[in-house]
């Protein structure tokens, strides 16, 4: 479907963009000439513009490049002064400034199936081509994939969800990675372009979707170089042009619902569900939102023999899945590992940590949990790695060694969740900030356990409910810390 | 259809709020409105649900089985989110200068048992009073979402948006403008919908 039959809110995001390009920053102005042209109604699309921190109304471009993440703070950077400068997903090279860079190929520390040299031919897509709709549902659930962008949520039970709908499909890839200490998608897109497109290829040719669109970070320039270079060449493979959006910013957006209210035009909050996507998502149709990887692995899956794609991984979670290694660790960079193996594997062919031995890892980012040396033989898979908080989730593994702050990390977890709160819900917009000032020393009347319990339970989407992690593991192995 | 709630079967209609609602079971529920959808944001209506926590509103009473509102950690997780709800009002004006729902928020915590909150008050300072028929503060502002709801979705004016993100949130007319410069009819349905004080006739049309 071309991007002028979708109604007019779809291009609220994009106008933005290009007023952001040509002014610097966007202005009242602008948004009331974006929502004039666009016929919708101006609080609607202030609310939505105001919800971006990429915008900056009237503070013109972040006035500092410095990378405000987390492995660039373990490798000697000063700290941010401003905290929407965020991460500039280079953890890789730590510390770094300036805006994005390509994804170099030396940083490719550790290549599986996935990661090996790019495809060549489209051998995968023509198996899935020739086995139609129905066979090729099959192979994909017999082959046991699941979704790599953090929840793990079966593929082929998610497509089977859309299509039994039986009304036109939506396709929606979500390259946003907001996440600090993540860069696999961002890896994939421009090292091994033609691996994503014949997924993208197989995915269109089994969905048959109507629209596909592929929603991009906002700041990512490189990755939607890189990805909208692939799809000039890859065109005759889909049945429909993608369509490419680039974000405003915000963790959040990793949240699908989120995702799918941006890509509306609407304020980017999670909604409700039920419905789900595949039942009712962007603009009402059956969606399918998969993450860049997911659709990557699928070229796997159909270009390898029957079971191959099982040969690798567990019974419950095969194949492989990119990690991201960044921090106090001798080589930073991708890894593509076995799931269900230990973290302490990763860790070692990363040839451990720079200074003595590892203190603790960071499983999982804002959303993840801290784990200390002597849990680092639990497993890569999906669900909780440790109870207190640490997941595989979408691969992002922070290290910190004998020189790293573990009170100043779990502050900046901490910070991290309470600036990217989107605020639609109370005990996440709340009680995110009244746990970042406990941690600083302020009083608060109410035991921290118990404000953990809240926002964790409490919270309407996954942001909230997994932010209490990494201060509730910090709590649980290193309580002197807290003391 | 039927529901397992507190080791009873009751008749099952709608969401879980619903059903326990028409089943005279109390449960807090400060965002959602009889005439609106659910919006989900203010997390009072929380219920343990097949041993999950569920907020009662968004969960269709047919996707569950047995539905437990007295649970210990139930109790203490909706207690815990009112005590973060009244710490956002730090102008606490008496009810009666409200619209017709304002005393909900309070009401509400007092039969929760709910007296006062152990967070220090934090709250947005924006007022305006231009529009001539009603006045906002936001220093009673719950964010709960009910006011743009009406304004957007039942009246289809879309006056007013939730600007802003995180705790940087408040109800916005137009594009951050006064009320008066807005699209706002002044129909009343958003100060009919605040669940506080937050939206507040003036009497006889004067400020």
């Amino acid at each position: 479907m071309p991007a002028d039959e979708l109604p007019p809110r779809f291009h609220l995001l994009t106008r933005l963009h290009d007023a952001l390009e040509r002014e610097g920053s966007v202005s009242r102005e602008a948004v009331a000439g974006v929502a004039a042209s666009l016929r919708i109604p101006l609080a609607e699309a202030w609310e939505a513009a105001t919800s971006y921190p990429m915008f900056r109304f009237e503070l013109g471009k972040p006035s500092e490049t410095r990378c405000g993440g987390l492995s660039c703070a373990l490798n000697g950077a000063a700290p941010s002064r401003d905290p929407s400068a965020g991460c500039r997903f280079r953890c890789f090279d730590a510390p770094v400034d300036g805006a994005e860079e390509p994804f170099p190929e030396e940083r490719i520390c550790l290549a599986g199936p996935l990661l090996a040299d790019d495809v060549g031919d489209w051998k995968g897509l023509v198996t899935a081509q020739r086995q139609g709709t129905d066979a090729a549902l099959d192979v994909i659930e017999a082959a046991g994939l699941r979704g790599r962008g953090g929840a793990y949520f079966p593929v082929a039970t998610k497509w089977r969800g859309a299509i039994a709908q039986r009304r036109p499909i939506a396709l929606v890839v979500n390259a946003e990675e907001g996440e600090p200490g993540v860069f696999k998608d961002r890896a994939l897109l421009q090292r091994r372009p033609r691996r994503f497109i014949e997924g993208l290829a197989i995915a269109a040719a089994v969905l048959r979707p109507t629209v596909i669109v592929v929603f991009v970070n906002g700041e990512a320039a490189p990755m939607r170089e890189a990805l909208t270079g692939a799809l000039r060449v890859s065109r005759a493979l889909l049945p429909v042009e993608p369509l490419v959006v680039s974000g405003g910013g915000g963790y959040v957006l990793g949240e699908e619902t989120t995702l799918l209210n941006a890509l509306e035009g609407r304020k980017p909050v999670p909604r409700l569900r039920p419905p789900f996507p595949v039942e009712s998502g962007l603009f009402g149709m059956p969606t399918v939102v998969n993450n860049v990887e997911t659709i990557a692995q699928l070229s796997v899956v159909f270009r390898g023999e029957a079971g191959s794609f099982r040969s690798l991984g567990t019974q419950d979670a095969p194949g492989t899945k990119l990690f991201s290694l960044s921090g106090r660790v001798k080589r930073p960079g991708l890894y593509e590992m076995q799931l269900g193996s230990p973290l302490r594997e990763l860790v070692e062919h990363a040839g451990g940590a720079i200074d003595g031995p590892v203190a603790a890892v960071l499983a999982g980012g804002p959303s993840g949990g801290f784990l200390p040396e002597a849990e680092l033989d639990r497993l890569l898979l999906p669900g909780m790695m440790h109870a207190t908080g640490a997941v595989a989730g979408s691969g992002g593994m922070v290290v910190l060694d004998s020189s790293s702050d573990l009170h100043a990390a779990v502050l900046a977890m901490a910070a991290f969740n309470a600036d990217e709160s989107c605020g639609k819900c109370t005990p996440c917009r709340e009680g995110l900030p009244r746990l970042l000032s406990a941690l600083q020393g302020s009083e608060m009347g109410i035991g921290t356990d118990d404000l953990l319990e809240v926002v964790g339970l409490g919270s309407l989407c996954g942001l909230g409910q997994m932010a209490p992690g990494p201060i509730r593991s910090a709590r649980h192995f290193w309580p002197e810390l807290f003391a | 259809m039927t529901l397992l709630v507190n080791r009873t079967v009751i008749a099952a209609v709608g969401s879980v709020l619903d059903t326990l609602l028409a089943a005279g079971i109390d449960l807090p529920h400060l965002c959602k409105d009889d005439n609106l959808a659910a919006i989900g944001a203010c997390r009072t209506c929380l219920v343990e649900a097949d041993g999950r926590i569920v907020a009662a509103c968004a969960t269709p009473a047919s996707s569950v089985k047995a539905v437990e509102t007295e649970t210990e950690r139930a109790r203490k997780v909706r207690r815990g989110v009112l005590h973060l709800t009244l710490s956002m009002q730090t102008d606490t004006a008496p009810t009666e200068r409200g619209g017709p729902l304002a005393g909900t928020v309070a009401e509400t915590a007092v039969r929760a048992g709910v007296t006062d909150t152990p967070f220090n008050r934090v709250s947005g300072r924006a007022e305006d009073p231009s529009n001539p028929f009603f006045s906002f503060h936001e220093a009673a502002c719950i964010l709960c979402g009910r006011c743009v709801s009406a304004c957007q979705s039942l009246q289809h004016i879309s006056a007013i948006g939730l600007a802003g993100r995180g705790r940087g949130t408040v109800v916005s007319p137009g594009a951050g403008d006064a009320f008066r410069d807005s699209v706002c009819t002044s129909c009343g349905s958003c100060v009919a919908a605040c669940p506080t004080t937050a939206l507040r006739p003036k009497s006889g049309g004067a400020a």
